[in-house]
């Protein structure tokens, strides 16, 4: 009898066990967000704002490379090998579609292109107080990855859709079928619509720093309208215009000291209208360049094995050819806040290949900073992206180039930044094209601009050694990115490669 | 209720002695521990006479002479011995498991291993014992066919990894591993001791199991008590020391100097040395030291009537052979197995297993790490420099990664201590005449694991990338829990004699959850004042304190997960005459990591079996004891990817600066997108089909196992490169998670064993087993048709130097061909090169496609990391009191890349070197040296990529066993002292540390970067039974 009720109890039991379990046991929801189904407040928005700038810190290379590929300086780095062998091949224009470096900001910058076009994918799901000025810097940070992307690899792969880039996420399996954009010139008008509409809604003035103004808008927008230039001359007319835009609304000045500029104190001040925005509060490892919250290229242009004041040591590339540093006249302030020449005040260092002993002074790690692991890594510098100085440079050579020259515009411009440079007004100079691009490459040597400025206005050949024309205008796609998408054919290799 | 009746029949059966009656005694004592068995039946054949043994295993029976006596135990074979005018007879019970009777569990029920239809293999105690392991993982290398143990590490307490029949999967390729039943992912907390038998599932079979059985399935059982015998006690003991195997072959100073000069001059650069120095120092002696290790093993176990009991405590501690106690590892253990019949047929039985465990971790296996450091320091540098604030030499003119060794060792602070229990409790219940049987088995693991790692503020050298200026604390302490519950019914009868039927209907459930938590903390203070020794790592010493997980990720739960598993399934399992063996399996399995479309998947198998030597001609043949032929063919689902990846969520990383911020958390955090999603993907499909021939012969002293397989998986789950332009390489992204291909492994396993007892002084048994691996990829269905992976090179920096790709087997390594080195300007002007400063002595690349140029497009196929074959010998015998025992295992056939050499100047070199090409040494292989970019400095070609085949001495042990009548005055049942050599030696052409060590990754295993190698330990023991 009593075996009888444990057969029954069991019984019940397990037939209750078998059954209780439904399938719904597996229906586990996600702790994190879906993305599908997200954009319900203005945090939302926000919180993935944030993720969009977040790429801009993964830019380093392109200004660190962009340096090293002009004329300003030599890869650099350990004396006795070959350092970092895809930036030498740069260096010497012999890269090829292997390159480490390139692949990195294909990616990254792709990333960053994404992550503004997830944000704009869900722009309409509701209204709120400051939608329009999150929407504008989401598009504006669009604009500054593609147009990144646009320097380095010419047309691109993008999904458009009446004329604009769409507001999209590439998915999965659409890389093999997505094709390029069929010019340069075309990717330059998806890039200026981004910014037109940008500028349109953006604030003036932002609450915090990092954040993007319309002026950076602006300014952006005359850049690219200068790029596009070289594919189609009336741009110059409509870079003058939004340039002149810029300074006309008195909203930025020069800093009134050139050497404060790249110091801490000069960070997001006088003369800044847009910068990345790096600290030194959080480590980083070699895994992941792209996550590190510090300026990973400051690291690297660092002083190898270097023991003395002021700076801390680092990886020795990027080093400033003496051609470059000679071409400073005399009195020119810029030259020792540009140029640091590490022989005059080291203790010990090791002089980086090619020896020539002189630094990217802008962009060198400062003594000072916290240092967390890996130190190389997470150096706060923050890249000074458009200065006003570059500003009313690109609006002098705008004036002095569109089709109804101004050259008493452009000239006032340059003597502007001439005086600073200077601190008198005796060494200003004529406006001519020649003299404001070299201005360009005085004032903004080790900022990353000179190989695409030499490029776009014709000059590269004959500067820069061993540059071939009609192939060196770009750098190739990395062919293991070419391969994943199965692209070889389809979006083919850039020409000469 | 038997033993009284079977008191009865002895009572019946002494009131009917007659006149040739002898009465004879002795004992009975089980083969597999020496213990007496108490409760053994003594029958005398064909009468109704017959005792059983008391609690010490003695017995007394009065029987005739010329009478057989049938000596029998559950669990063990039984023994018929004549009686002839012995007065004593003492017999020795074998377990079952020597013989065809033997119980093998199977998966949710045991069968007779005469009518397994599956490929199992089986390692019981006695081989464990032997071998003497740290690890469980040890004991399987080379004792069965089929199954591969590699290790990423051989620091004390690191995990192995277990490849049963190949590499099928891009991603986890582990076994299944139930200890108990209850599913264990790292072994290293289970103490080998406390093991009675391992089987290996290999074939289609394991699909009882399901989703996770894909790549085989282990299933352990550990030590239970018996029923019946008395409380007896066991202790195992060693002590002993490592020492490191092998060094690196590294120039010595004036050898470094002289050769560093000739590759600065052939750069184009100065000489570094104008005297050649002769003295420096050894750094791998400086890192390497003899670390000892010491166990011991408690365990005690009884039964009463009712009730079977068995509990076990162990300790460990084991210093490691690079750094002593910077890479200590010690664990202590607690087992319980306790069985209790409720009712006849009503059973409980209950495990229980904790384990307390503190691994020391050193910086491993890759560019910076200890043994790193150690290989490429300058030779010439001495250990330390007083000048310096810490006293140790600082690294100069050596990159950012080549830091002294003995300071880095000195300066780490890493140690994760785990805390973890493991319990199950299983109910049996049978009715019905015991033809139905109801089962409910619960299983759990809950473990802590805090980490604490303190970077103190150190100074390498200039540009080093391991200074730290702030010193840093973190404390993590995350939770893992899992639970299995299993609930199934089985219904057995026999019908006429003939037809044996057993079907079994169950369902399980399995969830997996968990949470991680921590805090970091910089700048240590105390009263104020920067602090900066290891007494005050703590973060509430920290000035800045940072939690690991933002508040809305807390608030989100982003710092938990929970995974769960839901099946139902059934097996039939039929058998006419014990001679055609049929069963069947089919299983529902549903999981969380699946989109709703594809959660659920039917996954069936099913096998045959026929012992041929049941069938009449046969079956009276003393030389075939058993033949039989078995054939299975299955599907089993595979889930083996990260959670969610069907969906998109807010996952990813997406952090920025104010520009104000005085710590990490005060940066601006939002949300990205995490991993990108798949919401196709669906279950990966391994489809297995074996076939296979048991044999034992003359008497059981041969037994041989043949199989032949062939496993495809099919609907790859893969997750590994994709196009940039997807966004992938984000912060905290991902590549998606596809089903990518289909992977096929085909393989011959064989394996002989050969038992013989020549006298009761000598026994001898012998076994050797190998198996091919034929790996091949079939199909890649992306369109680029390949998936890349496996880093290369610090200064070459090759981010996929292997590949899957169609026609080749998984992960080979993809680079570029050469032919020797160019020995004449004339030779390299009408050769393809790959740069114009190719000179003579340099590499020559092969223009694989013809184009007479030398381009990325010429990287082809330079090796592949699987071994073609594997063998395992294993040799014992016994003569009189003395034991000896000794294992191998052979790898032939796989290749590693070379990869802890930092192509740098005065890093060292390997002194393969000293043969380098040179103008007056034109017929070397080995280019020359120079710090310009050369191919070989350039490229990642098979220079690199060596043939790692290997014989290993794993492990050889001797021992001698006092007489009984010895130690039982001291109260002793057995005491037997041993000496063992684990690790003896290895036969090898490979250069590095260890040719058996690899990452485990499917692409990109094999990439040598300085593994930390497995130990030689010399160890002295003793067993003690009492």
């Amino acid at each position: 009898m009593k075996n009888y009720k444990i057969y029954i109890t069991a019984f019940i039991i397990a037939m209750v066990t078998l059954t209780a379990c439904s399938d719904d046991f597996i229906d586990v929801p996600s702790r994190n967000p879906n993305s599908d189904d997200f954009f319900k407040t203005e945090q939302d928005y926000q919180d993935v704002l944030i993720g969009v700038y977040d790429l801009l810190q993964a830019s380093f290379w392109n200004v660190m490379v962009g340096e090293i590929a002009s004329d300003n300086t030599l890869a650099g780095g350990d004396p006795d090998n070959i350092d970092g062998p895809a930036m030498q091949d740069i260096d010497n224009m012999v890269h090829n579609d292997v390159n480490e470096q390139l692949r990195d900001i294909w990616r990254w910058m792709y990333a960053g292109l994404n992550r503004a076009n997830y944000m704009l994918e869900f722009r309409d799901n509701i209204d709120f107080d400051t939608k329009n000025d999150m929407i504008g810097q989401a598009l504006f940070l669009r604009a500054y990855f593609t147009f990144e992307l646009a320097k380095w690899f010419g047309p691109l792969p993008l999904l458009v859709e009446n004329g604009r880039i769409k507001n999209k996420r590439m998915q999965f399996g659409e890389q093999f079928t997505i094709s390029r954009t069929a010019t340069i010139a075309d990717t330059y008008t998806l890039i200026e619509a981004d910014l037109i509409e940008a500028i349109g809604l953006l604030n003036t003035t932002q609450d915090l720093e990092y954040k993007v103004t319309k002026g950076a808008a602006q300014s952006l927008l005359g850049k690219v309208y200068l790029y596009h230039a070289t594919f189609d001359a009336a741009k110059y007319t409509d870079a003058a215009t939004v340039l002149d835009q810029v300074i006309s609304d008195g909203n930025y000045t020069l800093a009134s000291n050139f050497g404060d500029i790249f110091e801490h104190p000069g960070e997001n001040a006088a003369g800044s209208i847009f910068e990345v925005q790096y600290t030194d509060v959080e480590g980083a490892g070699f895994d992941c360049l792209q996550c590190s919250e510090g300026n990973v290229a400051v690291g690297f242009s660092g002083v190898r094995e270097y023991v003395g004041p002021t700076f801390d040591s680092g990886y020795g590339f990027n080093t400033p050819t003496a051609e470059a540093a000679s071409i400073f006249t005399t009195g020119d302030l810029r030259k020792d806040a540009t140029i640091f020449d590490a022989e005059a005040i080291a203790t010990s260092y090791q002089p980086s290949r090619g020896e020539t002993k002189l630094y990217n002074r802008k962009y060198l790690p400062r003594k000072g900073d916290l240092g967390l692991g890996d130190n190389n890594l997470t150096n706060p510098n923050n890249y000074r992206a458009i200065r006003y100085a570059d500003v009313l440079l690109m609006a002098a050579e705008a004036n002095v180039q569109k089709s109804a020259p101004d050259v008493t515009k452009a000239k006032g411009y340059l003597d502007l930044v001439r005086d600073r440079a200077f601190g008198n007004t005796t060494n200003r100079i004529d406006a001519t094209l020649e003299n404001i691009l070299q201005e360009r490459r005085l004032e903004l040597m080790g900022e990353g601009h000179r190989f695409f400025d030499l490029v776009r206005t014709g000059n590269a050949d004959g500067t820069i050694d061993g540059f071939t024309p009609n192939k060196n205008e770009l750098f190739p796609i990395p062919l293991i990115e070419l391969e994943l998408a199965g692209a070889v054919e389809r979006w083919g290799q850039n020409p000469g490669y | 209720m038997k033993i009284k009746l079977l008191y009865f029949l002895f009572f019946c059966a002494a009131a009917t002695v007659t006149a040739q009656q002898i009465q004879i005694s002795g004992t009975v004592i089980s083969s597999e521990d020496d213990f007496p068995i108490a409760g053994a039946n003594i029958l005398v054949q064909g009468k109704n006479a017959g005792t059983t043994t008391d609690f010490d295993g003695n017995y007394q029976l009065t029987v005739e002479k010329g009478d057989s006596l049938i000596f029998s135990y559950i669990g063990f074979a039984s023994s018929t011995i004549l009686v002839e005018s012995q007065t004593t007879i003492n017999v020795t019970l074998s377990p079952d498991n020597q013989l065809l009777d033997e119980i093998v569990v199977i998966g949710y029920g045991s069968q007779k291993k005469k009518e397994i239809t599956g490929a199992v293999s089986v390692i019981d105690s006695k081989a464990i014992e032997k071998l003497n392991p740290v690890r469980v993982e040890q004991a399987l290398q080379g004792q069965v066919s089929g199954v591969n143990v590699t290790t990423s590490s051989g620091s004390p307490g690191a995990a192995s990894n277990i490849r049963i029949r190949g590499v099928s999967t891009n991603g986890d390729n582990n076994p299944l591993i139930l200890v108990d039943g209850n599913r264990i992912t790292d072994l290293s907390v289970i103490n080998p001791n406390d093991i009675a038998s391992v089987n290996v599932l290999k074939d289609a079979t394991a699909g009882i199991y399901g989703v996770q059985a894909a790549n085989g399935v282990i299933l352990i059982t550990t030590k239970s008590g018996r029923k019946n015998t008395e409380l007896k006690f066991n202790i195992d003991s060693y002590i002993g020391f490592q020492e490191a195997s092998n060094a690196i072959d590294v120039l010595k100073p004036r050898d470094y100097a002289i050769l560093v000069n000739e590759m600065s001059i052939n750069g184009g650069g100065d000489p570094k040395y104008i005297v050649y120095p002769e003295d420096g120092t050894d750094w791998q002696e400086q890192v390497f030291t003899n670390a000892p290790i010491a166990n011991v093993n408690f365990d005690a176990s009884g039964g009463t009537e009712k009730a079977a009991y068995s509990f076990g405590a162990s300790y460990l501690d084991q210093d490691g052979i690079v750094g002593g106690d910077k890479s200590n590892y010690n664990r202590a253990t607690a087992r319980l197995n306790f069985q209790y019949d409720i009712l006849k047929n009503l059973k409980l039985s209950t495990t229980a297993i904790y384990t307390h465990s503190n691994k020391n971790n050193l910086s491993e296996g890759a560019a910076g790490s200890v043994l790193f450091n150690a290989i490429n320091m300058n030779p010439v540098m001495p250990v330390y420099d007083a000048n310096e604030d810490d006293g140790f030499q600082k690294a100069y003119n050596l990159g950012g990664e080549i830091i002294n060794p003995v300071a880095q060792l000195a300066n780490t602070y890493d140690t994760a201590q785990v805390n973890k229990i493991s319990a199950t409790l299983g109910i049996d219940y049978s009715f019905l005449n015991d033809k139905f049987k109801l089962s409910s088995k619960f299983q759990m693991n809950h473990s802590v694991v805090d980490s604490h790692v303190f970077k103190p503020e150190v100074y390498y050298g200039p540009s080093k990338s391991f200074n730290i200026t702030t010193n840093e604390v973190y404390e993590n302490k995350d939770y893992y829990d899992d639970y299995t519950w299993d609930n199934f019914i089985t219904y057995s009868n026999t019908f006429n004699n003939d037809h044996s039927l057993t079907v079994l209907l169950g369902m399980s459930a399995f969830k997996t959850y968990g949470t991680f938590t921590g805090m970091s903390g910089t700048n240590l203070l105390i009263d104020g004042q920067q602090v900066n020794t290891i007494e005050y790592a703590s973060v509430a010493n920290a000035e800045t304190q940072i939690n690991r997980f933002t508040d809305e990720q807390l608030a989100r739960g982003s710092n938990t997960f929970d995974t769960r598993l839901l099946s139902y399934f059934t097996r039939i399992q039929y058998n006419y005459k014990g001679k055609y063996l049929l069963s069947g399996v089919l299983r529902r399995d549903g999981s969380t990591r699946f989109g709703p479309e594809n959660r659920f998947g039917y996954f069936p198998s099913g096998s045959l079996g026929w012992n041929i030597s049941e069938e009449d001609f046969l079956v009276d043949n003393s030389f075939v004891n058993l033949l039989k032929l078995r054939v299975s063919y299955g599907i089993i689902g595979s889930d083996k990817i990260g959670d969610y990846r069907y969906l998109s969520t807010l996952s990813g990383e997406a952090t920025y600066v104010r520009n104000d911020e005085t710590d990490a958390s005060e940066l601006l955090q939002g949300l990205a997108e995490g991993a990108l999603s798949n919401p196709e993907i669906q279950w990966e499909k391994q489809k297995t089909f074996n076939i296979g021939v048991d044999t034992r012969l003359f008497g059981d002293r041969i037994s041989m196992t043949i199989d032949a397989f062939d496993k495809r998986t099919e609907d790859l789950l893969i997750t590994s490169q994709v196009s940039g332009i997807l966004g992938s390489s984000a912060p905290g992204s991902a590549p998606p998670t596809i089903n990518a291909g289909t992977v096929q492994n085909r393989g011959f396993e064989f394996q002989i064993a050969y038992n013989s007892k020549f006298s009761e002084d000598f026994r001898i048994n012998a076994s050797y087993n190998f198996t091919t691996l034929h790996n091949e990829v079939l199909f890649v269905s992306g369109e680029n048709g390949f998936e890349a992976g496996g880093g290369f090179g610090v200064g070459i920096g090759v981010s996929d130097a292997a590949r899957m790709e169609a026609g080749y087997p998984i992960g080979y390594f993809y680079g570029y061909k050469t032919d020797g080195v160019f020995t004449s300007q004339e030779e390299i002007d009408k050769s393809p090169i790959s740069s114009t400063d190719t000179a003579p002595g340099d590499l020559k690349l092969v223009d694989t496609n013809g184009d007479k140029k030398i381009t990325a497009d010429d990287r082809t196929y330079i090796g592949d990391p699987i071994a073609d074959v594997t063998m395992g010998f294993n040799l014992g015998f016994n003569y009189k009191n003395i034991d000896f025992s000794a294992s191998a295992f052979a790898s032939l056939g796989a290749e590693m890349v070379r990869d802890y050499e930092r192509q740098i100047l005065e890093a060292n070199k390997g002194t393969y070197n000293l043969d380098r090409w040179t103008p007056t040494k034109t017929n070397s292989s080995v280019p020359r040296l120079s710090t310009g970019g050369t191919p070989q400095s350039s490229y990642f070609s098979d220079l690199y990529v060596e043939d790692a085949s290997f014989l290993r001495i794993q492990n050889v042990q001797a021992g001698y066993t006092f007489q009984e009548n010895l130690v039982s005055k001291i109260g002793l049942d057995r005491l037997r002292l041993y000496v063992s050599v684990n690790n003896l030696y290895t036969f090898t052409n490979y250069q590095g540390y260890d040719a058996g060590a690899s990452s485990g990754a499917p692409i990109g295993a094999g990439i040598d970067k300085g593994f930390y190698p497995v130990a030689r330990t010399y160890m002295l023991g003793l067993n003690l039974k009492f």
